[in-house]
């Protein structure tokens, strides 16, 4: 009998205190035991309302028509109530003050994520526990096959799990509370929209189950896991940086996902070009891959341009290991550096993807140049007003302003252009087609031929950004290499003290 | 320093202000040293620097040894600090709430739950172990508070405004309970604005201002350092008057008027000078009776050091 107890105990004692807290009150607040209950009693009475109207809908279509209704609900708790929890989880470290006790308790950044996003699965599973009888009824009643449910269950797994990271990633970045107001209204609408793109997708697997036979849909739904697991990671990246001490290293971990996320779009349209021989496919990729690496890039881009004196304490002893370390260390100018890195990659490995073969060596590709202008548009949208600001922020509060700034430049810089253009005379078709629209620049560069003032414009803010960054880019350099010098110096003194 | 906190040099600037300036001083094991200072003098910046939670721009504290800047996992270990305003958890009982820090300082098995019984016996929590956090006075939380702190049995406890917000049955039970911990030999560094609750339990003062120290040590010595001069106060049993003439003739001797039945005056001299000053009194047949510094309070030592002078 000890030998189990005492296995028990161990086991107790190796759970993430995180976890332990967070379901206790989780499943002790009104917010879970109030919506779980609303949710099964939804989901009872949609399901009591079908079966008693059976006759009148097709016996192919009952098993559907009940599975869609079922998981409605169970979406909305598993893509909307569970990430949203997360979301305040999170939120009630600033609210109720707690953080700084987490911190000296000397917790990690990454059992503290895991410990939010175990709790919220763990609120998961029982809204999926309470609605399987549902879907086995679903299923029971025909029409829908047990694979088609198993990928939909897979999905919504996957859907969940990133929803959960994003809400504790965007209720990390906020400690101020309108801030956190803010975000809590976008992630609401966020989660709203999330919710209606799943029963989308299971709608179409339901009622077109065929679409999974064909290998385009089992690529879409690689795809759409994929996307779910890199959306997680790059969350989690920014969660861990934010739960880290400000004083530490928040950075690092962002900036290798970041470039990651770039490998990764590449060999993903690589293998993609290969199997259907669509060039399309590495710029589809890359704009998957520009529209997450968008926040990364802003919130690295404007952090404040020290290094840091625990950041400065570790790193390589050669001088050319530090200079390539450089730019994934803390540090807003070093940040710059990683940016244009990485759409130079990006636009590297396009062309690589591609092959070089005989009739494309010797120009561009269409795709690789929308590419390379998809890059230039993420550095004119982010590190280019980064490095202006660089000049005159320094406060965390201007900061924090300024971020907001440049979410919102981007429609500005889209409708602004387009209304002078109609108030001066142009069409309402054309006005939306200058050149600080990207998504009119990729289409031309796709299907058309942009204008050379498009491109003139575009080379400018690639110059621009590149002349007001180089400053901090290369007082970041001297920094990590002064950093250098003076660990090999304190590793010099240190025998002889 | 074995168990000791030592701040060496601190300095923490934030933008253009200078929160601490070259802060520097010692706590030593089972001292119990008062931290003070007006409004915005940095106190609490120096105390989040020594319980890792900013980093200083320069200068390092060091945790039984351990310095806070380039190893703040083992200094924490040594470490509890208590902040002025901390966060309770809702839905959470007194014991859960203990629970969770202590499974979060990596406190395992049966030692959690011995750790747990003595932490809650010591702050008297026994009663309301399964009281929800919400639930609590002002007094209790802060035992609450204090009985998380000192779940890991760090070495040394940095406190901030423990006090405040209490009424005077508990001042007086956390002011026990302070002195209980530092007869344990563990160092402790407490900031209050209740002067007379320092008074009444500290050792040592430091007194702190814009950033900088302006005083360190026991009350006595910083009075003694800020001015240089001793008030003392003296009867005799040939009267006053005859007293108040003698006195001016010696050296070191100014400030004399006549207080009650004796004397008061400044003196300027050292412990020597005092020494063959009350020889001298005591031979020049005045029938001395009393012969006493005059007791400085730390309301005086802060007053003086804050402003610039002893009042």
């Amino acid at each position: 009998m000890n030998a189990p107890a005492t296995t028990g105990v161990r086991l107790e004692d190796r759970v993430n205190p995180i976890l332990v807290k967070e379901v206790r009150q989780a499943l002790r607040g009104k917010y879970f035991r109030v919506l779980f209950w609303i949710t099964l009693l939804v989901g009872t009475l949609i399901g009591v309302g079908i079966v008693s109207a059976i006759d009148e809908i097709s016996f192919v279509e009952t098993g559907r028509v009940f599975f869609m209704a079922i998981f409605g609900v169970l979406s909305a708790a598993v893509h909307c109530f569970v990430p949203f929890s997360a979301f305040l989880a999170t939120s009630a470290e600033w609210d109720e003050n707690t953080y700084d006790l987490l911190i000296i308790s000397n917790l990690r950044p990454r059992q503290i994520v895991q410990g939010k996003l175990l709790s919220a699965l763990i609120q998961a599973l029982l809204y999926y526990s309470a609605f399987g009888p549902f879907l086995v009824f679903a299923f029971l009643l025909n029409g829908i096959d047990l694979g088609s449910v198993g990928v939909i269950l897979a999905g919504s797994v996957a859907t969940s799990v990133a929803l959960t990271f994003v809400g504790i990633a965007a209720s990390s970045l906020a400690t101020n509370k309108v801030m956190r107001v803010v975000l809590m209204a976008l992630f609401g609408a966020g989660l709203i929209a999330a919710w209606g793109m799943s029963m989308g997708l299971a709608a179409g697997i339901t009622f077109e189950p065929q679409v999974l036979s064909s290998i385009e849909g089992q690529v879409a739904f690689v795809a759409y896991l994929t996307v779910a697991v890199v959306v997680a990671l790059l969350a989690q990246s920014i969660a861990l940086g934010r739960f880290a001490h400000e004083e530490e290293n928040r950075s690092t971990p962002l900036r290798v996902m970041s470039t990651v996320l770039v490998l990764f779009a590449s060999a993903w349209g690589a293998w993609l070009v290969q199997q259907f021989g669509d060039s399309e496919s590495i710029f589809a990729c890359h704009s998957g891959a520009a529209a997450l690496l968008f926040f990364p890039w802003l919130i690295s881009s404007t952090e404040p341009e020290e290094l840091g004196r625990r950041a400065s304490a570790v790193g390589p002893k050669g001088t050319l290991a530090t200079l390539l370390s450089a730019p994934f260390l803390p540090g807003g100018g070093r940040a710059a550096t990683l940016c244009f890195l990485q759409a130079l990659l990006a636009v590297v490995t396009s062309q690589i993807a591609l092959g070089f073969t005989a009739s494309r060596a010797l120009r561009l590709d269409n795709s690789v140049l929308a590419v390379a202008a998809l890059y230039a548009y993420l550095l004119a949208y982010t590190v280019l007003p980064a490095g202006v600001a660089a000049y005159f922020v320094q406060r965390r509060s201007a900061r924090v302003l300024l971020r907001i700034l440049m979410v919102v430049a981007i429609p500005v810089g889209i409708v602004i252009p387009a209304m002078l253009s109609m108030f001066f005379g142009s069409g309402p078709g054309s006005a939306l087609s200058h050149p600080l629209n990207p998504f009119s620049t990729l289409y031309d560069i796709q299907f058309g031929a942009p204008s050379p003032f498009t491109y003139a414009v575009l080379g400018l803010a690639l110059l621009l950004a590149l002349l007001v960054n180089a400053p901090r880019v290369f007082a970041g350099l001297r920094e990590v290499l002064r950093a250098r010098a003076s660990r090999v110096q304190q590793a010099e003194d240190a025998p002889r003290a | 320093m074995k168990g000791a906190l030592e701040v060496r040099a601190i300095t923490k600037r934030f933008g253009a202000l200078t929160a601490v300036d070259a802060v520097s001083f010692t706590v030593a094991p089972g001292e119990i040293m008062g931290f003070i200072g007006p409004n915005g003098a940095g106190k609490t910046t120096t105390m989040r620097i020594c319980s890792t939670l900013e980093l200083p721009d320069s200068g390092d504290v060091r945790v039984d040894g351990i310095s806070v800047t380039e190893h703040p996992r083992e200094a924490r270990a040594r470490i509890g600090f208590m902040p002025d305003s901390y966060g309770a958890y809702a839905n959470t009982t007194i014991h859960e709430y203990l629970d969770f820090f202590a499974r979060a300082y990596g406190i395992r098995g049966d030692a959690r739950r011995s750790v747990l019984e003595r932490v809650i016996e010591f702050t008297s929590l026994g009663d309301l172990r399964e009281k929800h956090i919400d639930a609590l006075s002002k007094g209790m939380k802060q035992r609450l508070c204090l009985a998380k702190t000192l779940l890991h049995d760090p070495a040394v406890l940095i406190l901030d405004e423990p006090a405040a917000g209490l009424d005077p049955r508990a001042r007086v039970e956390l002011r026990e309970l302070v002195k209980a911990l530092a007869g344990m030999g563990k160092s402790i560094l407490i900031s209050s604005h209740i002067l007379t609750e320092l008074a009444e339990m500290c050792t040592t003062v430091t007194v702190i201002e814009r950033g900088t120290v302006r005083g360190s040590g026991s009350v006595e010595s910083i009075a003694r350092g800020v001015s240089g001069i001793q008030r003392i106060y003296a009867r005799s049993i040939a009267g006053a008057e005859r007293l108040e003439r003698a006195l001016l003739e010696l050296p070191f001797v100014k400030n004399a008027h006549i207080e009650r039945e004796g004397v008061a005056f400044d003196f300027e001299g050292d412990e020597a000078a005092a020494a063959s000053l009350l020889a001298t009194l005591a031979g020049a047949g005045l029938g001395l009776c009393e012969f006493a510094p005059k007791t400085v309070d730390l309301e005086d030592v802060f007053l003086s050091l804050t402003e610039g002078r002893l009042q």
